[in-house]
């Protein structure tokens, strides 16, 4: 992964106001090629108005983006070419099929007629809305609407991929498709932004995670406890009481206001401990990493707001 | 910052060259189209454009109902005027249908146009466009001439009505290709003032109101300024003065040559003042109805059965009436009834109201003002249109979203 390679996308410092809204006060990140960033933070925080500077449809009021080594203030259309872009916004052609919808784009992106069709045709199967190739959009239902929307921001086979809000909408089934499709995306190379609410989620497709709040992306502190969160498991035995006494005796600490959760730092001593459990009697039915990492950070961020 | 616009003009056509990367890989900066944020329309642009917003706007079933009511209402009403009106030559039946075909173009093209932009941010179907290779001039003009294309729909369907209207107007092909063209650039024009209005406002409602208010404007709020101007137009004081016998008796009337000297001469005089309409009549030169009857051909009003003319029939009207307000206030003729009778004549200048009416109808055909106007409106709205098209946004429709 990006090791020492320039990040595909960076961005520094970027601002923008709308009227006398700051929407997006200080917000740095990168996102680097082969790996799954999340941007994730409260409603209103700037997620969206800091994807579409990123993607090349606002512009920002000050600040520094590289979108594959392109400025968007003077390359802006080099940028849009790199990136494929998911907007939080359902928006279709009610009246035009699917599989129409993204051969139109592929033509749009200058892709030959026959190419764009194939490429509309591999689209649909890869979203699994084959079978709507040729029923107008105003038939699919929420969430294929969404698919449709994914589809349509991979049209041209981008470098750099922005998902605003991806899974929402989504059925389980088809979230579980979207993250295989997304760390897909990711094996492939691609640099990949997505923004979500669905914190349980994205803790098992995100490499980074950038925390946003009030305009600002907050820095290191968050990611350390974003890596705190992540080591801790959550134990369930059929002596809850008897196995704290025991860890306690070990001298390992033990959070059991609720259930019981210990911190260890990594799977290696995960698998350790799980072992020693074990191997002292106890009958353990339960044993995994407790709730989501940043879903824990996002609340402990909100917190500290508060 | 300005960068942005140094770099368009070395930016070569985003459509040509680097298609497709293939699937599996990220695109290289190769295959990158040109640097800078081109806004140029290109051929293929545009018809691609154009394609998708022709297939997204198909006419609803709904939309075809309308569409029937409105080419159904201009043939019924040619139809019956064509059937009604006498004689061999009739030119109103074709004004009728040609004047119908071009309201219906002007209410329908705007309104398509006015929700264009605005109504497909609104549903967030444009942005996605907008980070494809198509640049704002190719949107803008896409947009226009699928709107356009969609307004001309009732013109086109009413040919049979106007084929057989125009085989017994007395009119050339060449009179009606040209009274053709100038419907169809004002529906055009029309269609681009409602695209305008679609990239400036935020709201459908707010776009489709101000086009139709601004095509009211320029038909009916000429006629207006020009009818309200007069009271401040410079005008001419003239003094008319008549004169009369006063006969009494029906001898005296039946034989005036006989007992004109007997009699006294009666003299009236009275001064008025006439508006110098002349000084004000480029104003209704703007209106677009105007600019039409000024493409359509000339007809002499005392002539027109000899010179194989149906009678002067709306177009013509409004020639001549603007043409009398082109002439401006007339001549003051006096009458002496008293000189007539002793001179033997009957009537004195009494063809001067005809040659009058002559002169304003035979006024040379000018169009000119009224197509610069529509020139003028078309760049404009087009250079509106795409600047509010281009991305990155520096400014938002307010109180919208990118989308």
């Amino acid at each position: 992964m990006g090791d020492g390679a320039e990040p595909a996308v960076q961005a520094r410092d970027v601002a923008r106001a709308f009227g006398d809204v700051q929407a997006v006060a200080a917000a740095s990140l990168e996102v680097r090629r082969g790996t799954v960033t999340a941007l994730i933070g409260p409603n209103g925080c700037g997620k969206t108005t800091l994807m579409l500077m990123l993607a090349g449809l606002l512009r920002p009021d000050s600040g520094e983006i590289r979108v594959e080594g392109a400025d968007p203030r003077t390359d802006a259309a080099a940028v849009r070419d790199a990136i494929g872009w998911m907007p939080d916004q359902l928006g279709t052609w009610d009246n035009v099929t699917c599989a129409q919808t993204l051969a139109l784009v592929g033509r749009a992106y200058g892709l030959a007629r026959a190419q764009a069709r194939e490429r509309a045709a591999t689209l649909l199967d890869l979203v699994h809305l084959g079978e709507f190739a040729d029923r107008p959009a105003r038939v699919l239902s929420r969430g294929q609407k969404q698919r449709l929307s994914l589809a349509r921001a991979l049209v041209n086979d981008p470098a750099v991929v922005l998902l605003d809000e991806p899974a929402n909408g989504l059925d389980p089934r088809s979230r579980v498709e979207l993250r295989h499709l997304v760390r897909d995306l990711a094996a492939h190379g691609r640099a990949v932004l997505i923004s979500s609410h669905v914190l349980s989620e994205l803790d098992e497709m995100v490499d980074d995670a950038v925390f946003m709040s009030k305009g600002r992306t907050l820095g290191d502190e968050v990611a350390q406890e974003v890596a705190r969160a992540r080591a801790r498991y959550r134990i369930g035995s059929m002596d809850d009481a008897a196995l704290a006494a025991d860890l306690r005796a070990a001298r390992v600490e033990v959070d059991d206001r609720d259930g019981l959760v210990v911190s260890l730092s990594g799977e290696e001593e995960a698998a350790a401990a799980l072992a020693w459990m074990i191997g002292q009697g106890h009958r353990i039915h339960r044993f995994a990493p407790a709730g989501s990492a940043l879903e824990q950070t996002y609340m402990a961020m909100e917190e500290e707001r508060r | 910052m300005t960068a942005v616009d140094e770099h368009e003009g070395a930016a070569p056509d985003p459509h040509g060259g680097g298609a497709g990367a293939s699937p599996a890989t990220a695109s290289s900066p190769a295959e990158r189209p040109g640097r800078g944020n081109p806004w140029r329309p290109s051929l293929k642009g545009i018809a691609l454009a154009t394609r998708i917003e022709l297939l997204r706007r198909r006419p609803s079933p709904k939309g075809r109902i309308f569409y029937g009511a409105a080419v159904g209402s201009v043939l019924v009403l040619s139809g019956v005027v064509a059937w009604q009106a006498s004689g061999d030559l009739t030119s109103t039946p074709l004004e009728l249908t040609l004047i119908l075909a071009l309201a219906a173009g002007m209410l329908i093209g705007p309104s398509l146009s006015a929700t264009s932009i605005n109504g497909d941010s609104t549903e967030g179907v444009l942005a996605p466009l907008q980070m494809t290779r198509l640049t704002a001039g190719d949107l803008a003009l896409g947009k226009l001439l699928a709107a356009w294309a969609y307004s001309l729909a009732v013109l086109v369907t009413t040919v049979p009505v106007l084929a057989y209207a125009f085989s017994r107007s007395g009119w050339t092909v060449g009179e009606l290709a040209i009274v053709l063209a100038a419907i169809v650039l004002a529906v055009l024009v029309a269609t681009a003032i409602g695209l305008a209005w679609s990239a400036l406002a935020a709201r459908a409602v707010a776009s489709v109101s101000l086009a139709h208010l601004t095509t009211a404007f320029l038909l009916v709020g000429t006629l207006l300024v020009y009818f309200f101007i007069q009271p401040l137009l410079p005008s001419v004081t003239q003094t008319v003065t008549n004169r009369w016998p006063a006969f009494e008796t029906d001898e005296q009337w039946q034989n005036p040559e006989e007992f004109i000297d007997e009699v006294e001469c009666i003299e009236d005089s009275w001064t008025y003042t006439s508006p110098r309409t002349e000084l004000a009549a480029w104003i209704l030169l703007l209106n677009p109805a105007v600019m039409l009857a000024e493409t359509a051909p000339v007809i002499d009003p005392l002539t027109w059965e000899e010179d194989g003319r149906a009678a002067p029939g709306a177009f013509s009207g409004i020639h001549q009436a603007v043409g009398s307000a082109r002439l401006g206030p007339e001549e003051a003729r006096s009458y002496d009834e008293c000189a007539a009778i002793a001179s033997g004549g009957i009537d004195v200048g009494g063809d001067s109201w005809a040659q009058r009416q002559q002169e304003s109808a035979l006024m040379e055909r000018s169009p000119w003002l009224g197509l610069a106007v529509q020139a003028l409106l078309l760049a404009g709205s087009l250079v509106i249109a795409i600047r509010r098209l281009r991305v990155p946004y520096r400014t938002l429709r307010g109180g919208t979203r990118v989308a």
